[in-house]
């Protein structure tokens, strides 16, 4: 009794809701299992999972060409591979990129590796994408969650072996991408196991350009087994390998000569249909990535360096999802974490001992976090929603030669203790059967970042200075407000979403005029140092739209401005952009065009070293039939994307580095 | 009960007591010359007196270089913890003799057992030969003599020790780096102490005081400098102490800008540190 008690209090249904979602769902996969964990999020996420699975049926694009495309997301490029999502232009330490709800912490001070890059599409059951006052639950984040959902071995009674091969070969990077999944289940056990290799060269740019050190190669592969306990339970194991070598990154002085990530866990997940807490799930799991940069391939470099870094992270997840009574439904979060990270930097004269400093001075981060959703379906017009989450964190520096090296930027204790408070509240109304509209307001707080606290000298190559960590730093205080129109016809659906952050004590670098660079060439040095703050405002909307049943349009457009405590721009702001795409299905063939479209971007940060960025139009195609192959369903995708072979760059990619040009694409998948 | 659990409460207390004890015994004074090279000994005639002489470094190098001298009783072995210690260092060159700047002991009384004192040699025995002469008045039998040390000093390749003639006064200074060495370097905030003397005459060359010093860190490799160090300022004895920041290993170069008041004297000198 004092537990529900207790319960009703801290507050309160998706039921209505979730079911809902779960029927939409449920028709596209018969993993629902999975995919029913999404939708206890909200209704809204239903047409980003209709645009994921639309865009997803392009079996040769990559997770990254998925996440491109949704109008929250962009990419921050700085090289073929290894692209940082950004969420409503917010990254980094602001947004939570989580893998089955794990926190994998990058071990590159460069951000070369988000943890993004760990799960192939094949492997990738769902995409969570979390914005605004939803966006913290699984973390404190001022600017959302993308959590990678990776896919879970399934039981089919009639089938002990399933899987399927897949081969593809990309003109413009003469890129090859295999993949093999295969699926095994007797008894209670279901393994599923999936290996990805993808190789790719230098590729060409529009106008025929080779972009140097544009190359890379890499290895991934996964093994997920589980256990049916009884009908209810089931344990679940799982592990990720991924292999990284020869990555080229064109926008930064130096490449990586290989990244090596291990990703395992171990978790339990019920499920009680009847029960007041109807389900839930829970999970131990530990990471750890190594990054070695290089650059002994590049021409001209001044001194050779070795930059190789390390993270380790170990954490528990738990969460549950509970019925309160026919209205009101909780969902539970909990977890902590403990990261350590390391990374230094050796630079070699010939005749000279070595040059050795540490970069991320050795550091950890432990938190404790609980977050609670509650959602109300108050009538048959009204869904209220509220979310709370709590993070207590401790940072600080694990060794005396880390604290030495802070101690030269006059700190003489680095610890930090921070207790992050996140709160939202929102409203959706139904105003008739085809029109709801709703509105969210949320406080969210976020830790600024080991790199923002302790980093030693750390160069962007994106403005030319080197930047040094500022352990002082406040938690960054977002207070942000969405409001979002969304018309559901028989025929088409859009929606429209507006969205104003303004963020306290906004991280940023400012330029130390007393302190020499550390790098050769660097234009200064920059202290991370918070902004009074900044604001940001944009809009997003889509449009799903099917005239008739062979056709299928989608299209995206997104807007962002961002500008500082005194006017000026914020850097690594996309411009408006459009993506539209055609898809004509007949029988087993479809016929898709796609065009994307950014106009200029001249709202620049000079501060940040950011030019102007030109506006373009590119032009896919985009073609695939399905067949039967000795008795396997095969699947033949061809296409051509860049038709025109525009010379281009988009304003998130560093150095201005150009885009593939023309590329012709090939790609074979046999299921059996 | 009770009497047995005083009995088991005393037997506990006995034991620890034990333990104490055993463990202050196993205490041995610490040898006070422990991690010191003994670089030379012999017997100050007159004195009755053995003098043991210790360094830090295992060879002597030009600089600054501290001594610590041991005495004792010639006869009896034990040791002389105070006596006036008086040295004269001497440069023979053959054509001409040269002293050099010295500290004698600060005090008459021992510190654990040593007498600490220092010379700076300011040139190698390439030139030369050097000898030290420690004068010892023992206070134990109010008795003096001295001895005379031949002493052997190595130029090393990274030189702790430069002299130069000050442009406001045309007075040579002769400037030693005594912190950070190879050895005690690490990234961080190191202590930086530099001794400045001032030639006066071929056998006088007193601290000097007058001077205030700009310390300008910089990799020359790398062609940069490190953030927040501190100019060395005067502590007596013309030893001036600040702070020296090294963000990486390998060889930073401590550029050095003395004045008097605000008039220039030198800009010219550096030392190379390599750790």
């Amino acid at each position: 009794m004092k537990q529900i008690t207790l319960l009703l209090i801290l507050s309160s249904s998706l039921s209505v809701f979730s079911q809902n979602n779960v029927a939409l769902m449920s028709d596209d996969s018969s993993r629902s299992i999975e995919l029913r964990e999404i939708q206890v999020i909200s209704k809204e996420r239903t047409d980003r999972q209709r645009m994921l699975h639309f865009y997803r049926a392009n079996q040769s694009a990559s997770l990254e060409d998925i996440l491109s495309r949704l109008p929250e997301l962009s990419l921050i490029r700085r090289g073929t591979y290894g692209m940082e999502p950004s969420i409503r232009s917010l990254s980094g330490g602001q947004i939570n990129v989580l893998v089955d709800g794990m926190r994998i912490h990058g071990a590159c001070t460069d951000k070369m590796d988000p943890a993004t890059i760990y799960i192939e599409p094949v492997n990738l059951e769902q995409l969570q994408l979390q914005t605004g006052s939803q966006g913290f639950v699984y973390g404190s984040a001022t600017g959302g969650t993308v959590n990678l959902i990776t896919a879970s071995p399934v039981c089919h009674p009639d089938q002990k072996l399933h899987g399927l091969i897949s081969s593809g070969f990309q003109t413009a990077a003469k890129s090859l991408h295999e993949a093999l999944q295969l699926n095994y289940n007797t008894g209670n056990w279901s393994i599923l196991g999936s290996a990805t290799w993808r190789k790719s060269d230098t590729y060409r740019s529009g106008g025929g350009e080779k972009i140097a050190f544009s190359q890379y190669e890499k290895l991934n592969y996964s093994l997920a087994a589980s256990y049916q306990l009884n009908q209810h339970t089931r344990i679940k194991a799982d592990y990720i390998g991924d292999n990284g070598w020869n990555i080229g990154y064109p926008a930064l002085p130096m490449d990586v000569g290989y990244a090596v990530a291990r990703i395992g866990s171990l978790g339990i997940q019920h499920t009680a249909a009847g029960k007041r807490l109807y389900k839930w799930q829970a999970k131990l799991y530990a990471n750890q990535v190594r990054h070695y940069m290089d650059d002994t391939h590049r021409p001209n470099v001044p001194i050779h360096m070795d930059m190789p870094g390390r993270s380790m992270t170990a954490g528990f997840t738990a969460e549950g999802a509970m019925r309160i009574n026919r209205k009101q439904q909780l969902r539970l979060v909990a977890d902590a974490s403990t990261t350590r990270l390391t990374a230094s930097m050796t630079m070699y004269e010939a005749g000279q001992p070595p040059m050795y400093m540490l970069t991320w001075p050795d550091n950890r981060k432990d938190q404790y976090g609980a977050g609670i959703s509650w959602t109300c379906q108050a009538d048959s017009n009204w869904l209220l929603q509220s979310a709370l989450r709590l993070d207590y964190i401790h940072t600080g520096l694990t060794t005396q030669a880390a604290k030495d090296h802070i101690s030269i930027l006059g700190v003489t204790d680095a610890a930090r203790n921070e207790l992050l408070k996140n709160l939202s509240f929102t409203g959706t109304r139904k105003l008739n059967d085809r029109l709801k509209a709703s509105a969210s307001v949320a406080y969210a707080e976020r830790m600024p970042t080991a790199t923002e606290l302790y980093g030693f000298y750390l160069f962007n190559a994106q403005d030319g200075y080197d930047y040094l960590g500022n352990p002082g730093l406040l938690p960054e205080q977002s207070l942000q407000g969405e409001i979002s129109l969304q018309t559901n016809g028989k025929k088409a659906r859009l929606k429209f979403t507006a969205f104003y952050n303004h963020i306290r004590h906004f991280i940023s670098g400012s330029v130390n005029q007393s302190f020499s660079t550390m790098t050769i060439g660097a234009n200064g040095v920059k202290n991370f140092s918070a902004l009074p703050f900044a604001n940001l405002a944009g809009l997003e909307s889509s449009l799903l739209y099917k005239p008739i049943a062979a056709i299928d349009i989608v299209s995206t457009l997104r807007y962002t401005n961002g500008k500082d405590n005194t006017g000026d721009p914020l850097p690594m702001i996309a411009p408006l952009k459009n993506t539209s795409t055609v898809r004509y299905q007949f029988s087993h063939f479809f016929l898709q065009l796609e065009t994307e479209a950014a106009s200029a971007q001249t709202e620049i940060s000079g501060k940040y070293g950011e030019d102007k960025t030109n506006g373009y139009l590119l032009l896919h195609a985009r073609s695939g039939c399905q067949f039967l192959l000795a008795g396997k369903k095969t699947d033949l995708q061809l296409g051509v994307e860049n038709i025109f072979d525009k010379s281009y760059h988009e304003h998130l990619d560093w150095g201005n580095i150009k885009r593939p040009g023309r590329n012709g694409y090939l790609m074979i998948r046999l299921s059996f | 009960m009770k009497k047995s659990v005083c009995l088991l409460v005393t037997v506990f207390v006995l034991c620890i007591l034990a333990f104490l004890v055993s463990c202050t015994k196993d205490k041995t004074e610490p040898n006070p010359t422990e991690g010191l090279t003994k670089l030379s000994e012999g017997y100050a005639i007159g004195a009755a007196a053995k003098v043991e002489v210790y360094t830090k470094e295992t060879s002597l190098i030009t600089g600054y270089t501290k001594f610590y001298i041991a005495l004792y009783d010639s006869v009896s072995g034990k040791r002389i913890d105070d006596a006036h210690i008086q040295l004269n260092p001497m440069m023979d060159m053959g054509m001409m003799q040269h002293s050099a700047p010295f500290e004698n002991p600060a005090s008459t009384e021992a510190v654990n057992h040593l007498f600490p004192c220092s010379v700076t040699f300011i040139m190698s025995s390439m030139g030369g030969t050097w000898t030290l002469d420690i004068d010892v008045h023992n206070h134990v039998n109010d008795k003096e003599g001295s001895i005379t040390l031949p002493l052997t000093i190595a130029e090393p390749t990274a030189s702790r020790q430069k002299s130069f003639t000050a442009v406001h006064n045309g007075a040579k200074y002769f400037i030693s780096l005594i912190s950070p060495t190879a050895s005690t370097s690490k990234v961080g905030i190191n202590d930086m102490e530099i001794a400045i003397y001032k030639k006066a005459s071929m056998m006088s060359w007193p601290a000097d005081s007058s001077l205030s010093v700009v310390l300008t860190p910089e990799m020359p490799t790398m062609g940069h400098g490190s953030p927040n160090n501190v100019n060395p300022v005067h502590t007596g004895n013309g030893h001036y102490k600040g702070k020296v920041n090294f963000t990486m290993t390998g060889l930073w170069r401590l550029n050095l800008d003395f004045m008097s008041g605000t008039a220039v004297a030198d800009t010219t000198q550096f030392f190379d540190v390599t750790f």
